[in-house]
Parts: structure tokens; C-alpha cells; sequence
């Protein structure tokens, strides 16, 4: 039975910009369709904010098919860190159907740690400007997703090593 | 005196007589004004170099006087006690690091401080302009304290960068050189 992998990590500023995609094999072409799904999962994010008051750990956000399912994670500054797990995991993307049930929510949470970590990384590098990677005020949403991603390699390294290195249980 | 004495001295002021602040405090702050002058200057990293020298410059001559009252040390016999003062007394009590002093020269006027850890430039990555990396030597504040802290104590020297980890290289190491020992001078006659 394939261990499940990430599929994809997402890293989602405070006004919904997306401040850095990254996908990982076999989907590193469907850039698209991950747009699409992480987009549905920021309307997800709003509507458990609007309900109860959240911990930082959403948890299971929605099982896309049986074999994705988004996880979330919400800073208190609102940044929004999601990853995309495939259950299938890569070895056996053939094999249809050895599927793992599902894993533990806790299983995600060192990767979560790691990411926020890497994002606070890129925080403290004094040349790193947080303005730049938000839309200006004023701007309506759909130029939102014209603002700058985040192109520091550093934090691009460590979000790659934490979606190739994450297994469930693994220590990040 | 020696360096091991020097290294004791400078161990035991630390613990006993310093007062402590955040470090992230220290890096952020410094990180920020580097980054502002880099944007005043609009990316001339020569003019944010003499900028920051200029800062260190005016740090070091006021310094210089809590370093001695701090220390109680006397007056050192030649300049190599002085390097094992600046690194195992001076960085410690003020940065908590103590570089290593070498690389002298021959005629005793000249050394290198090998920082294994530098305070300032923690978390820093240098802007990746392509310029940044060659121009910009992010901790050259450091470079006109000495300047600045030696020149109160008769002794003019030269200080610079040679190499900085943040620019890829191994090590962060700044070349120190003597000029001269300033004689007391008659003040300029007013006129």
C-alpha cells in the first residue's frame, strides 16, 4: 500500500493573493485545476471563520474524490497555508483502489509547522517587503491574482522539501 | 596580555555586567534600517557602504567610552593585544560573538576577524538584483564602530569587508589595518 504524498501546497496572503503554488509530481502540470481547488478552498476557509470562532489547525477541509483532500491551516495574521494530500500516494498511481482509507489530521500538522516556520523565515529577512506581495487597496478582486508571488528560493526550498519529505508520521 | 586572558575577561563581563536585550530585536532593527538605506539610496550599495560606515563611525566613539568604563582594561602594549581586546572583549560584551583574530602580517599591523556567527545578518538574504551579492556589505556598521572606537583611543585604522557568508562566500571576514598612532595633537587655533 502507497503511502500518501502531497500533491500540492499552497501559501494564500490575507486578501486571498496567492503568494506562492507549488506542485509536485505526477501534477506538476495541472496548474490550472489546483487553482481551481485551492480557490474553492479559500471559500471554505471564510465560511468556518463566519461560523465559530477557528484554531489555527482547520484540519480536512473537503475530500475532493477519493483520492484528494484539502487541508488548511489559517494564521492569525490570516494567512491561509493549504496543502493538497493525495491518498493515493505516487508509487502506485496505477494500482487504482489500494487507496488508504484516510490519514490522521495531527499527521498533517508537522508540515504544517514547517511551513509556517519557512514563512516566518521569509518574514524576518529584512529585504523581504510584505507590501509588494499585497494587492494595493483599492484594487478590485479580480486583479488580485495579478500581484507578485513570492520568488525568494530559500522559501521555495523549503516549501518543495516539506511537500517531497512529507509522509504520514514523518518529522519534518 | 594573552588571549585566553582576554577571552576570560570578556566571558565574565558578559555574565556579569551586561544587560541583555532580544536578539531578534537587535537583527530586526538593524535588518530595517539596512533595508532603508538600500531604498533612500536607491540601490547604490557604495553610498549604503559609507552610509553605514558613517553610522558605525559615530556608534564607535561613544561606545568606546562604555566599552572602558565596562572593562576597566588599561591601555593595551601593542596592536596585536589590542585585536584579542576587540575580539574577545569588545564583540563579546556587545554582541555576545568573538571572532577569531588572524591572517597578521608580517609587521604586526594588520589582521583579519573571522566571524563564526554574525547577530546582525541573522535570517538576512541579500536582494537578488544581481548587484546586491557583488556591492553590499550588509554588516559594515561594524566596520566604522572599530573605525570609530579606536580613533578615541589614539589609534587610526582601516577597516573593510572581505568576505561575507551572506554573499555565498565561506566565511564573513573583515581585514583590519593600523595606520598610524594618532600623537596628541594641538588643537587648530582659532582664527
Amino acid at each position: 500500500m502507497a503511502a500518501p504524498r502531497i500533491a500540492c501546497i499552497g501559501v494564500i496572503g490575507k486578501a486571498d493573493n496567492p503568494l506562492h503554488i507549488e506542485l509536485f509530481p505526477p501534477y506538476s502540470d495541472s496548474m490550472i485545476e489546483f487553482s481551481f481547488l485551492l480557490n474553492s478552498c479559500l471559500d471554505i476557509f471564510d465560511i468556518r471563520q463566519k461560523q465559530t470562532s477557528i484554531d489555527q489547525d482547520l484540519g480536512l477541509l473537503h475530500a475532493i474524490d477519493e483520492r484528494l483532500a484539502a487541508y488548511g491551516w489559517l494564521t492569525t495574521t490570516r494567512v491561509k497555508l493549504l496543502i493538497i494530500v493525495d491518498l493515493f500516494g505516487t508509487e502506485t498511481a496505477m494500482s487504482a483502489g489500494s487507496a488508504v482509507s484516510g490519514i490522521k489530521e495531527a499527521d498533517l500538522k508537522p508540515a504544517f509547522r514547517a511551513l509556517q516556520t519557512a514563512y516566518i523565515q521569509l518574514l524576518q529577512n529584512p529585504f523581504y517587503s510584505p507590501d509588494d506581495h499585497a494587492p494595493t487597496s483599492g484594487s478590485t478582486v479580480g486583479s488580485a491574482s495579478s500581484c507578485q508571488q513570492v520568488l525568494n528560493p530559500r522559501f521555495i526550498a523549503a516549501v518543495k522539501r516539506v511537500g517531497e519529505a512529507w509522509t504520514p508520521g514523518a518529522i519534518l | 596580555m594573552s588571549t585566553q586572558k582576554a577571552s576570560r575577561i570578556g566571558e565574565e563581563i558578559w555574565k556579569t555586567r551586561i544587560d541583555k536585550v532580544n536578539a531578534e530585536l537587535v537583527t530586526l532593527t538593524y535588518g530595517t534600517i539596512v533595508a532603508q538605506l538600500c531604498q533612500d539610496y536607491d540601490s547604490n550599495y557604495q553610498e549604503v557602504n559609507k552610509q553605514l560606515d558613517k553610522m558605525g563611525y559615530n556608534i564607535g566613539m561613544r561606545l568606546i567610552e562604555d566599552f572602558l568604563a565596562k572593562s576597566g582594561v588599561g591601555r593595551c602594549a601593542n596592536f596585536r593585544e589590542t585585536a584579542d581586546m576587540i575580539a574577545k572583549v569588545g564583540f563579546k560584551i556587545f554582541l555576545n560573538v568573538a571572532p577569531t583574530v588572524t591572517n597578521w602580517t608580517s609587521d604586526n599591523n594588520q589582521f583579519s576577524l573571522i566571524f563564526d556567527d554574525n547577530p546582525l545578518a541573522d535570517f538576512v538574504e541579500l536582494p537578488d538584483d544581481g548587484r546586491a551579492q557583488d556591492e553590499l556589505w550588509f554588516s559594515n556598521i561594524l566596520c566604522g564602530v572599530l573605525r570609530g572606537a579606536l580613533e578615541m583611543v589614539q589609534m587610526q585604522i582601516e577597516a573593510h569587508f572581505v568576505s561575507d557568508v551572506l554573499r555565498g562566500d565561506d566565511t564573513t571576514e573583515m581585514r583590519v589595518s593600523l595606520v598610524r598612532y594618532i600623537e596628541d595633537e594641538m588643537p587648530p587655533e582659532d582664527d
